[in-house]
């Protein structure tokens, strides 16, 4: 693809498809909005002042990230090796540096935050319905089921994950928000990856969708439990959450398996 | 409206030539510097699309084209990786639908 575009959505679908999942793509889309950032923030940013109770809101939710970034870490590595073709297989090795980045900068705020040892504390804090989740993730991988585990990992993970962090990005201190700011920028990306994935392997098979309506019955209970045990510890207000989930049920509804 | 500069002031009228803009780089950084033009963010309920515009409904940014957009067109999201055709909706607006 040259320096100059006269008009991109002139392109071939294929010749499309093969650059945004090059490995290219990505590297020239995360350097706009990574440059000059250090552990996910600004170096200038400053750190707020935190009474007691709101570092300690703040100390679980990033735990409860850390065990989200964590399944998604895994669950990217372990879907390169169950991809169907070789440009799937590159683009979800660019997930997998995101979510690898995304658990290094979690980690990093969290130390910020006066945490001396990340690993003990996300075992303290952890949401018991996202260790679930991070468990029957895991197990999808491992039976190499790719459209279930493609469904698990980038719709309702990465989904939960984007309205997670762009809900607390209205009420998180600077050098958070700034954090938050650039994971979500990957997380457009990996939903539209899974999305764009299943809904072409589902014009091929339509009888899978019966597979992932009985998956996303299993998991839907898991996810509105992990949001709300998030948001509650964010503060947000019942009144703000209608957002929660909108992401993923349009998507399950755009791919016909809504319920 | 932020479409952009139109160059032609046609009729918006489907047998008349499509109307064409120039596209600025309105700082949209998800995407490599050479494609930036082509998108934008969305400032929300409030925000009007220009007729050159449409709204991805997989990651809500704003898909740009140099073109006015018209029912049938095939259009790409390129940050979240999704294609996306221009069809009429039933109150009369037009609406970009994703195509798998």
């Amino acid at each position: 693809m040259g320096d100059t575009v006269t008009e991109v959505h002139d392109l071939d679908p294929q010749v499309f498809l093969e650059e945004v999942h090059s490995f290219e793509f990505w590297f020239e889309a995360v350097r706009g909005y990574l440059d000059g950032l250090e552990h996910g923030h600004r170096p200038e940013t400053p750190e707020a002042e935190f009474t007691e109770g709101e570092r300690e809101r703040l100390v679980t939710v990033l735990c409860h990230y850390c065990i989200g970034e964590t399944a998604a870490l895994e669950g990217a590595g372990g879907l390169i090796q169950i991809a169907p073709n070789r440009a799937g297989k590159v683009f979800l090795s660019t997930q997998a540096v995101d979510e690898g980045r995304h658990l290094e900068v979690l980690l990093h705020r969290l130390r910020e935050l006066g945490v001396a040892e990340p690993e003990a504390e996300i075992e303290r804090r952890g949401s018991r319905s996202l260790l679930e989740f991070k468990r029957r993730l895991g197990e999808l991988v491992r039976s190499r089921d790719w459209v279930a585990a493609i469904f698990a990992q980038n719709v309702v993970l990465e989904s939960m994950e984007f309205a997670s962090f762009h809900i607390h990005m209205q009420r998180a201190d600077p050098r958070t928000k700034e954090m938050l700011a650039a994971i979500v920028k990957d997380e457009r990306r990996h939903i539209g990856f899974g999305e764009n994935e299943l809904g072409r392997r589902l014009k091929e098979a339509p009888y899978a969708r019966e597979r992932l309506r009985a998956v996303r019955d299993e998991l839907d209970g898991l996810v509105m439990r992990s949001f709300e045990e998030t948001m509650d510890a964010i503060g947000t207000p019942r009144s703000e959450r209608s957002e929660l989930g909108r992401q993923y049920h349009s998507a399950v509804e755009r791919l016909g398996f809504a319920r | 409206m932020s479409g952009g500069e139109p160059l032609l002031e046609d009729e918006i009228r489907e047998d008349r030539p499509r109307q064409r803009f120039v596209l600025d780089d309105q700082g949209f950084d998800e995407v490599p510097k050479k494609y930036r033009r082509f998108y934008r963010r969305w400032r929300g309920p409030e925000d009007t699309l220009g007729p050159n515009e449409a709204l991805c409904p997989v990651c809500r940014i704003v898909v740009r084209s140099t073109r006015e957009l018209r029912p049938g067109d095939r259009v790409y999201c390129m940050a979240c990786m999704t294609r996306l055709e221009i069809v009429r909706s039933d109150a009369g607006h037009l609406e970009a639908h994703v195509v798998y």
